[in-house]
C-alpha cells in the first residue's frame, strides 16, 4: 500500500524547483505565512497570498491534488461566511442589509469573515504545498536540526506512519464485519470497527516500542542522522527574501493597527444577501451530500 | 575459560496481573560466541527468556522477577533496554510490527543513527546490511509495503546493522519459505563463525536447529527441561514426542530403526550421516 493512496494528504513525488527547496527554507515560508495572516487584517495582503501560493501549485504539479485538499474549505469557507453575516463579530451597531420577518442579515460581518477566510486559505495552501513537495523523513530531518526534540519529532513521525496501518486494518475488520452480514459504509458501518482497530492498535504502539528502544531509540547522547539535506545558496535566498518579505509585511501591519481596510470597502446590501444564500446553499448542500453518501451508498 | 556472556541465576518471572509464572526457576549460563536454539510449544516461555536478555523484561513489561539475569556483567534490570541495544540485538516475532520508518534503509538507519554512527560509515553499514539479508534494490521501499518474507529479513538487518554482541531472533523466519529460512540461519552462522557473535535462535524447525545450534535448550510450562548438544537432546526422540516435539527426521527413523534392534551406533541428526549409516545398514544385510 503506497502512502500516496492511503494519506489524503501526503508527498506527491516530483523533481520540480519547489520539491528541490530545502525543507527549512519552506518552513520558514510557511510559518511566516501563518504569522503574517495573523498579523494583518488586509484582505488584499491575503487575498496575493493565497494567490501567490496557489501558483506554486502548477510549477511543482501538484494542482489537482492540492485542489482535493482544498476541499475541506467548501464547508468551512460557506459556514463563516454565512455566520459572519447574520452574527457579524464586530461591535455594534451593525447595518442591516435584508430582513425578512425577525431574520436580519448584515454587512458588517462580511469584511472580518473574508479576513478569517483569507487567514485560513493562505495558510492551507501554502502548508498544503509543502508537505505535498517534501520527503517527510526530510522535514523530519530538518526539524531536528532545528533542534526540535527528538521525541516530538519522532512521534510525528510515526503517526505518519501508523496511519496507512489504521486504514489497511480498518479495510480488514470492516469487510469481515460486511461478511457477516453488517452494513459495510458509512459512519454506521464504522462506529463497531472502532474497537477492534484500537484494541490492535495499542497491542501494535507497545510492540513498536519494544522494537524502538531495543536499537536505542530514546538514548541520550550524540544522535546522527542518515538524510542528508543540502542547503544551497539558492534556499538561502529564497528563505531569506521570505522572511524578509512576510515578517516585514507582518510588523508594517501591526504598526499600521492590523492595516483593516475596511473603511474603504463598502458591500451593497442585496451583494451580502446573495452572498449570504449562496453560502447557506453551498453549506447544506455539503451536509445533504454527506448524509446521502454515508447512509445510502 | 571465558566467562559467560548471559547468566541466568534462578530466575523465575510472572508478567504482572498473571499467577503462573512464565519461567520458573531458570539457571542458563551461555558463553560468548555460542549457537543457542531455543525449542518449546507456544505459551512455553521462549519469548518471555528472550526479552530477558535484552531487559524488556522486567524494565518495560513489568511483573514479579526473581533472581538475576546478567549480559556482559550487566544486570538487566538495572538499566534501560535502549542501553542494554548496544550490547544485545532483538528480532522480535511480529516484523510488521517493528517497522516504523518511511523506507527500508531508514528503517536499517534507525539503530545506527541512535548509537551516533557517523554518516559516513552508515552509507557503508546500510547497504552492506541490506545486501546481506538480500535486499538490495529495495533501499528507498516503504517497510509496510514489503512482503512478510522481506519484511523479516529488514527487521534482522534493522538489529544487525548495529552489530551487536548478542543477536536474539524470535522465531525470525516464519513467513520465509525453505530457502528463505535457510539463507537466515547461513547468515546468523556466517556471524556467528566469523565475528564471534553469540546467537540465539527461538524456532520450531528442528532440522535447521540441529545443523546449525551448538547446543538446544528445551523449555516447557516456564522450565528448562533439556539442555544439550543437538546430539544429546534430538536423541531422545520418545521424551520430546510426549512433550509434543518432534525431531529432526533422520533422528526419528534412527529412533524407530533403534527400537526394533536394528540401529546400533550413535542418532545422526541431520540427513547425510542418516543416509549414510542406512546404506550400510542395508549393504551390510543384502552382503
Ligand atoms: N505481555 C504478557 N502479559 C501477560 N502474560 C504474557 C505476556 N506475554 C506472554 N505471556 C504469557 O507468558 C507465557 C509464556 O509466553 P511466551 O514467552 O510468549 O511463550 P512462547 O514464546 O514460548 O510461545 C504464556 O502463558 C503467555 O500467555
Ligand atoms: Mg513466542
Amino acid at each position: 500500500m503506497s502512502m500516496q493512496a492511503a494519506l489524503p494528504v501526503a508527498l506527491i513525488p516530483g523533481n520540480s524547483i519547489i520539491h528541490r527547496i530545502n525543507p527549512i527554507t519552506k518552513i520558514v515560508w510557511v510559518v511566516g505565512y501563518i504569522v503574517l495572516a495573523f498579523a494583518t487584517q488586509n484582505i488584499i495582503i491575503l487575498g496575493v497570498m493565497a494567490v501567490f501560493a496557489f501558483m506554486l501549485a502548477p510549477i511543482a504539479g501538484i494542482t489537482r491534488p492540492l485542489l482535493k485538499g482544498m476541499l475541506i474549505l467548501v464547508p468551512i469557507g460557506s459556514s463563516l461566511i454565512a455566520l459572519q453575516i447574520i452574527a457579524p463579530a464586530v461591535e455594534k451597531p451593525w447595518t442591516p442589509a435584508w430582513e425578512l420577518g425577525g431574520f436580519v442579515i448584515y454587512t458588517d460581518g462580511l469584511y472580518y469573515g473574508l479576513v478569517l477566510l483569507g487567514r485560513i486559505v493562505a495558510s492551507l495552501i501554502i502548508a498544503l504545498v509543502m508537505v505535498m513537495t517534501t520527503h517527510p523523513s526530510d522535514l523530519f530531518t530538518s526539524l531536528a536540526k532545528l533542534k526540535m526534540p527528538y521525541i516530538l519529532n519522532f512521534m510525528s513521525s510515526m503517526t505518519l506512519q501508523l496511519i496507512p496501518v489504521f486504514q489497511r486494518e480498518f479495510g480488514i475488520i470492516m469487510s469481515a464485519q460486511k461478511s457477516r452480514g453488517m452494513k459495510g459504509s458509512g459512519f454506521a458501518a464504522v462506529l463497531p470497527s472502532f474497537v477492534p482497530v484500537f484494541v490492535g492498535a495499542i497491542e501494535r504502539v507497545q510492540q513498536l516500542a519494544i522494537s524502538l528502544e531495543s536499537r536505542g531509540f530514546g538514548s541520550d547522547g550524540h544522535k546522527t542522522s542518515y538524510r542528508q539535506v543540502r542547503a544551497r545558496p539558492l534556499d538561502w535566498i529564497i528563505g531569506v527574501l521570505g522572511f524578509v518579505v512576510l515578517i516585514g509585511l507582518s510588523v508594517i501591519s501591526i504598526l499600521k493597527g492590523l492595516w483593516n481596510i475596511s473603511a474603504l470597502i463598502t458591500f451593497p446590501g442585496p451583494f451580502v444577501a446573495g452572498l449570504f444564500f449562496v453560502c447557506a446553499a453551498v453549506f447544506v448542500g455539503f451536509l445533504v451530500l454527506i448524509a446521502v453518501f454515508s447512509f445510502k451508498k | 575459560m571465558p566467562d559467560p556472556i548471559i547468566r541466568f541465576e534462578n530466575v523465575t518471572f510472572s508478567y504482572a496481573g498473571t499467577d503462573e509464572p512464565a519461567l520458573h526457576d531458570i539457571s542458563l549460563e551461555i558463553m560468548p560466541g555460542e549457537y543457542v536454539a531455543i525449542l518449546g510449544l507456544n505459551g512455553a516461555g521462549k519469548t518471555t527468556l528472550g526479552l530477558c536478555v535484552n531487559g524488556v523484561v522486567p524494565t518495560m513489561l513489568a511483573g514479579d522477577l526473581e533472581g538475576s539475569v546478567t549480559v556482559g556483567g550487566l544486570d538487566v534490570a538495572d538499566y534501560p533496554v535502549r542501553e542494554m541495544a548496544k550490547l544485545v540485538g532483538m528480532v522480535f516475532d511480529n516484523p510488521e510490527f517493528q517497522m516504523s520508518q518511511m523506507s527500508a534503509e531508514e528503517e536499517v538507519a534507525l539503530g545506527l543513527e541512535n548509537a551516533g554512527t557517523p554518516y559516513e560509515d552508515m552509507k557503508r553499514i546500510i547497504p552492506e546490511t541490506l545486501k546481506l539479508v538480500g535486499l538490495e534494490g529495495f533501499e528507498s521501499r516503504s517497510p509496510l509495503g514489503l512482503s512478510g518474507g522481506q519484511q523479516q529479513r529488514l527487521a534482522i538487518a534493522a538489529v544487525l546493522a548495529m552489530h551487536p554482541k548478542v543477536l536474539i531472533m524470535d522465531e525470525p523466519t516464519s513467513n520465509l519459505d525453505p530457502i528463505g529460512k535457510q539463507e537466515v540461519f547461513d547468515m546468523a552462522a556466517k556471524l556467528n563463525r566469523e565475528n564471534g557473535m553469540t546467537v540465539i535462535v527461538i524456532e520450531h524447525e528442528v532440522e535447521v536447529m540441529a545443523r546449525y545450534a551448538d547446543r538446544v535448550i528445551v523449555l516447557d510450562h516456564g522450565r528448562i527441561i533439556m539442555n544439550g548438544t543437538p546430539q544429546e537432546i534430538f536423541g531422545r526422540a520418545e521424551e520430546l514426542a510426549t512433550l509434543g516435539l518432534r525431531v529432526p527426521e533422520a533422528a526419528a527413523i534412527a529412533a524407530i530403526l533403534s527400537a526394533r534392534g536394528l540401529w546400533k551406533g550413535p542418532v545422526p541428526i541431520t540427513t547425510e550421516p542418516a543416509v549414510e549409516a542406512i546404506t550400510e545398514l542395508l549393504g551390510a544385510k543384502n552382503g
